[in-house]
């Protein structure tokens, strides 16, 4: 069997963000709530930037660094995300085009909430294994964009991102444990987008729901694997992370219930195991899809690497689907995965006052779903973006046309 | 088990996770929201009463609860 996983992975978490503590205020939220949600900033879209933008914009430095032959090895591309622009035409077909990706390729999305990438990972993972052809490779791209719903509690944590891995038989960021995966799968409505306008859910069922599949889950992983224990198996975890706080919430209570550990035991287990995977989820927010591999790579970035260790890895999707799974990472990991820049990009972001965050929510509602014709105006806000897209250094996808449905996306900094 | 009972154990548990309650009037009208506390110590609450009931309630059956007596009613109905 082929060892299988992620041969490189990278972020793009947009170009601005807003303080939390300062949306808190402005909102007039009760900011003793603010260690609960243990956020610092979230990231936002620009009015311009979509699902399929954000997507390419992780995907493409990883794309460029491929040759030729191993670019059209590419046989698979998926998409995960719950911020679909068109029932039937996938946003996948954007995303080809705009990374020149071989025609020589299967295209899809996939929706399941916030499991769907992970459910893009592992058939992109089970088709990598089971090709006879050794340049076979599958880009899996996990992008959603928020619909914040301001004055909430929930607006706060509510970002936008994408994550792209690569997979493929030379895995140099994550080599997945073949067959060690475990399941947890059931109907619940917890929390839905039941129009293109809207999230809607039930904060504590989604609470409740996610600690039973992390259980549940893990419980299945078990039967898999020999002699697997929450707290001895792995040397990191790695869980969907909607707010850090909710990542706290759940692991202090699945370890009282399964090890019965004491409060320090689990306060010290969580500093140790999890507090690396938290770093940059803190600092963007929910990306939804990619919110399991945002927090993948904050532990890969974050996390003391000075030999091989295991990472057990959990995505749930409400309502809902869940996985636990195992990987091995290592200094060759941490090495590659810095080497793309995710917290440099982080701290360049714009710091956006809540005035402006607003102007930006109301610019980008003003394109509505299923508009035939709609032009973007680029230039809208030139504080944010002037100098950003006049960066040749930084080639950047921005959506700047609708017309009759299609959507038209322009480079700007780099070749325009 | 009697409802006063079940909800002794949602009420000690209750202050357990948010101590300030400690000495507040608490009552069946009430919700945890009303009360201050927040969505990760609402779920440690209705696990750990869970647990001290000896009863396991699926999720989607707790979340019908607006009140802690509701909650209490809820739990008494899986309590043997």
């Amino acid at each position: 069997m082929k060892q299988v996983g992620i041969e490189a992975l990278n972020v793009y978490c947009g170009e601005t963000y807003v303080d939390v503590p300062t949306l808190f205020a402005a909102r007039g939220l009760d900011d003793g709530r603010i260690d609960n949600l243990m956020m610092a900033r979230k990231s936002v879209a620009l009015h311009c930037e979509d699902a399929v933008s954000f997507a390419v914009n992780a995907a493409k430095p990883i794309v460029d660094a491929l040759s030729e032959q191993e670019r059209a090895g590419i046989e698979l591309l998926v998409v995960g995300t719950e911020s679909g622009i068109d029932f039937g035409k996938s946003l996948a077909t954007y995303v080809h085009d705009h990374l020149g990706l071989p025609r020589t390729c299967r295209l899809f999305e996939t929706k399941q909430a916030c499991y769907s990438g992970t459910a893009a990972t592992q058939m992109a993972a089970a088709v990598v294994a089971a090709s006879p052809f050794p340049t076979t490779k599958a880009l899996v791209i996990s992008s959603d964009v928020a619909r914040p719903v301001p004055h909430t509690y929930v607006e706060p944590s509510q970002g936008a991102g994408a994550v792209a891995l690569l997979i493929g038989d030379r895995p140099t960021v994550a080599a997945f444990d073949w067959g060690a995966n475990g399941f947890h799968s059931y109907e619940v409505m917890d929390t839905c987008r039941p129009d293109p306008e809207a999230e809607a859910g039930d904060v504590d069922l989604s609470l409740l729901s996610y600690l039973d599949c992390l259980k549940g889950a893990f419980a299945d992983y078990a039967t898999k694997v020999d002699g697997a224990d929450l707290v001895e198996t792995f040397d990191l975890l790695a869980m969907h992370t909607p707010f850090p706080g909710m990542v706290k919430g759940a692991h202090r209570a699945v370890l009282r219930k399964l090890k019965r550990m004491s409060p320090p035991a689990i306060e010290e287990d969580f500093a140790r195991r999890l507090a690396p995977s938290i770093e940059y989820p803190r600092q963007v927010g929910n990306i939804y899809a990619g919110t399991v591999f945002l927090a993948l790579a904050s532990a890969i970035d974050n996390a003391v690497l000075d030999r091989e260790k295991r990472i057990g890895v959990f995505s749930y999707g409400s309502g809902c689907s869940s996985e636990f799974y195992s990987a091995v990472i290592g200094p060759r990991s941490q090495r590659t995965v810095r080497g793309m820049g995710i917290q440099e990009a982080l701290d360049a972001r714009y710091e956006l006052s809540v005035a402006e965050y607003d102007d930006l929510l109301r610019a980008t509602a003003e394109l509505k779903f299923g508009v035939p014709d709609f032009t973007f105006d680029l230039d809208r806000f030139p504080q944010i973006t002037g100098a950003r897209f006049a960066d040749a250094g930084r080639p950047r996808l921005v959506l700047e046309a609708v017309r009759n449905y299609h959507r038209e996306y322009v480079w700007l900094g780099g070749r325009r | 088990m009697t409802h006063d009972e079940i909800f002794a154990v949602i009420r000690r548990n209750l202050i357990e996770v948010v101590p300030e309650l400690a000495g507040s009037p608490i009552t069946p009208e009430q919700s945890m929201r009303d009360l201050g506390a927040n969505s990760i110590d609402r779920l440690d609450v209705v696990i750990a009463a869970q647990d001290d009931l000896g009863i396991k309630v699926p999720a989607s059956e707790l979340a019908k609860a607006d009140s802690l007596g509701a909650l209490s009613r809820i739990f008494s109905e899986y309590v043997s």
